[in-house]
């Protein structure tokens, strides 16, 4: 094991990192303010990922296809939630936990039965746009893909704007002091169900994001869904609840714990990101950073 | 603060174990489907009965059998094997049908087989790959009408053995599939040909997202040849990621149905060529009058080509239709006995399902991923036809695992 091949691992690890960053933070966000554990979110991932399918292919399947779905499909995922959240979430925030997690798992199997009436059941495939087919040599020659150097671009620009959103924008402050004390916020004179309203808006559309940048490089399919969620929320969770840099930090961890884990033991690659998930977990139980539970 | 932290963390761990998985008149021979529906293998599951549905309206226009009309009915075992064998249940008890069929889910075919069993029904396990289904576990009662994880592996062995590659490398989806694929494979091969070595195994999780970490790692062990052991959705998501890394130009690989229908049509025109793949049935080879109308059939019945499944479920009911007629009578045990050894033609030319272990003797089709005008999909070229009897396990073999 040399350091071009560990380089090389972080590269790639990166890149996968960036995905699982958009869904987690969305995630990590609505239950930071909402105390909604969305289980139904990773449905609005695979939601965005079909949506792509069709809007790439409504417009010519090539460059132009790709960025109409980077646009359109979160868009259409964040009006799903929209009508979601109208309909029924706002009337359910005072509920249980359980409660919420048994309505958003109900979600998350009706979100699966529709995918299916609307796109049946084969599998789908998203092209890789033509600018970003093909792959560069990193160092050592080893093969990195054009796609994922874009998703390499796309996750810091993402977080700055979440930084913005949160920290410098009246909704962010807003949706900060609601995510402390609800009432005084209400008390003070602002309409806090709108804002939440706006909020689990901003969380699926990244979720519907998260389905659009992935779509490309997997077979989009029924049941993506399932396997994302439970690494988001494992994300979320080692990250701290509700915190939006944890769920950067857990993503990390988890992305590159599972690239390096490769390197190390190929066969077994698979348990390194859950095993990091165990010791952070058996260190800081409530999460590496604080939570805002 | 830490009991909610620990309760979600519960609730996930349900939630993943939860999911892990996804009466008529006299007169009628009725078949009871016990199939996955819903999810992905749907891709799957949908073609064989829908290849079932043409034979039965076939079967039906041409007079039925022995004077009774074909039916079949269908349940949705959602991939559950205890969900799919009180389906069984229900379909013989109260639904009172003839024959049980179906399956994806080597779990669901194994508890409904021995279900069957119990029941002196006969079952026709549709496109479950495990080995177990006629080998360890097979008794009289089951059929098994598409290739399992021994026959593709043995037949990837037998043309793999012809190539000049020594140094190998095995990757694949972590469950019972991808390990029995890859063993299998990997075994024969060893026996086959001497010399070749195993350089090291990547084995990831089912329904990984990102290969792209997993194939910088096995291009920098620079092996001579990939024995990828993908199933479902992983077969797409592997060949873009080969696509996408270059792979497919580096080091050649293989993946048992690579240049079948359902995993070059979701790709389109975008799917790598020069992908090595096992089949057992193309729309388009052989070239046969026969081919031809059973596509041309369910084209129009269906409006999409079939893909080997599809040839499954045609098959089945067929086999249904000519084991009655040649009983001459509803009967279980003249049933069997008629149907041991029988030989029907196909699309593919002769079939027939062995009388020692029950397994339907399908040619495999070696080849390799290429584009054709005539289609904005990849198809299998270089098709190499591997005959049942150069790669089928012999009968003592299968037998002697009954044991």
């Amino acid at each position: 094991m040399d350091v071009t091949g560990v380089l090389n691992q972080v590269f790639v690890g990166l890149s996968r990192t960036v995905i699982l960053f958009i869904v987690s933070s969305g995630l990590s966000l609505i239950l930071g303010v909402l105390r909604i554990p969305n289980v139904a979110h990773g449905s609005l991932y695979m939601i965005g990922a079909f949506m792509a399918f069709t809007l790439s292919k409504l417009f010519g399947g090539g460059d132009m296809g790709f960025w109409m779905a980077l646009i359109g499909a979160p868009l259409a995922v964040a009006l799903i939630s929209l009508v979601a959240e109208r309909g029924i979430f706002q009337y359910l925030y005072e509920r249980e936990h359980l409660m919420l997690i048994l309505l958003t798992f109900a979600f998350s199997l009706v979100f699966g039965d529709l995918v299916k009436i609307v796109w049946g059941g084969e599998y789908k495939s998203v092209p890789v746009p033509y600018m970003f087919q093909g792959f560069i040599p990193l160092i050592g020659g080893l093969p990195f893909p054009l796609y994922n150097l874009f998703l390499l671009v796309c996750g810091p620009i993402i977080a700055i704007l979440l930084w913005l959103l949160v920290n410098k924008t009246k909704i962010g402050k807003i949706a900060r002091a609601a995510a402390v004390d609800m009432e005084m916020v209400g008390a003070v004179g602002i309409n806090v169900s709108w804002v939440f309203a706006s909020v689990f808006v901003i969380g699926c559309l990244l979720a519907g994001l998260g389905g659009v940048l992935v779509a490309p490089t997997v077979s989009v399919t029924l049941g993506m869904d399932h396997t994302l969620i439970i690494e988001a929320f494992l994300i979320v969770i080692m990250g701290g609840l509700g915190n939006i840099w944890g769920a950067l930090l857990g993503a990390l961890i988890f992305g590159l714990s599972q690239s390096l884990g490769i390197l190390i033991w190929p066969q077994f690659g698979i348990i390194f990101p859950y095993l990091a998930v165990v010791i952070v977990l058996i260190f800081r139980p409530t999460g590496l950073l604080k939570a805002t539970w | 603060m830490r009991r909610s932290v620990l309760f979600v963390v519960f609730m996930v761990f349900v939630m993943g174990l939860v999911w892990s998985q996804s009466g008529y008149s006299a007169n009628t021979i009725k078949v009871g489907i016990v199939d996955t529906y819903s999810g992905p293998a749907t891709t799957y599951t949908q073609d064989a009965l829908d290849g079932f549905k043409l034979a039965t309206e076939q079967i039906n226009a041409k007079g039925g059998i022995l004077g009774k009309k074909l039916e079949y009915t269908t349940r949705d075992e959602k991939f559950k094997p205890d969900i799919g064998l009180a389906m069984a249940k229900e379909l013989v008890l109260k639904e009172k049908v003839d024959i049980l069929a179906g399956t994806i889910n080597s779990g669901t075919a194994l508890a409904v087989s021995d279900f069957a069993k119990k029941e002196k029904m006969p079952f026709f396990v549709f496109y479950s790959k495990s080995e177990k289904i006629i080998g360890e576990k097979g008794h009289k009662y089951v059929f098994n009408m598409n290739e399992n994880t021994e026959m593709a592996g043995r037949a990837a062995a037998v043309a793999l053995s012809k190539k000049p590659y020594v140094k190998y490398w095995i990757a694949g989806d972590d469950y019972e599939y991808g390990h029995a694929i890859a063993d299998a494979t990997w075994n024969n091969l060893k026996k086959m040909k001497a010399g070749v070595q195993l350089l090291g195994q990547s084995w990831w999780k089912v329904g990984e997202a990102d290969f792209t970490p997993y194939i910088t790692q096995i291009l920098a062990a620079k092996p001579d040849f990939i024995i990828v052991a993908t199933g479902g959705s992983g077969m797409v998501n592997f060949q873009k990621a080969a696509k996408a890394t270059g792979l497919v130009q580096k080091i050649p690989f293989y993946q048992h149905t690579a240049n079948e229908l359902g995993t070059l049509l979701p790709q389109g025109k975008d799917a790598p060529e020069g992908v090595w793949g096992t089949s057992n049935y193309f729309f388009y080879y052989p070239e046969t009058p026969a081919n031809k109308a059973f596509v041309d059939d369910f084209r129009k019945a269906f409006n999409r080509y079939p893909k080997a499944s599809a040839l499954v479920g045609f098959m089945t009911a067929q086999f249904i239709a000519e084991g009655y007629k040649k009983a001459g009578k509803i009967d279980n045990e003249a049933f069997i006995k008629a149907i041991e050894g029988m030989s029907l033609d196909s699309p593919v030319g002769p079939l027939a399902i062995r009388a020692c272990d029950h397994q339907l003797e399908l040619p495999t089709y070696w080849g390799v991923t290429k584009k054709d005008p005539k289609y904005d999909f990849l198809i299998s070229g270089d098709i190499q036809v591997i005959a049942p009897k150069d790669y089928m396990p012999t009968c003592q073999d299968v037998l002697k695992l009954r044991k």
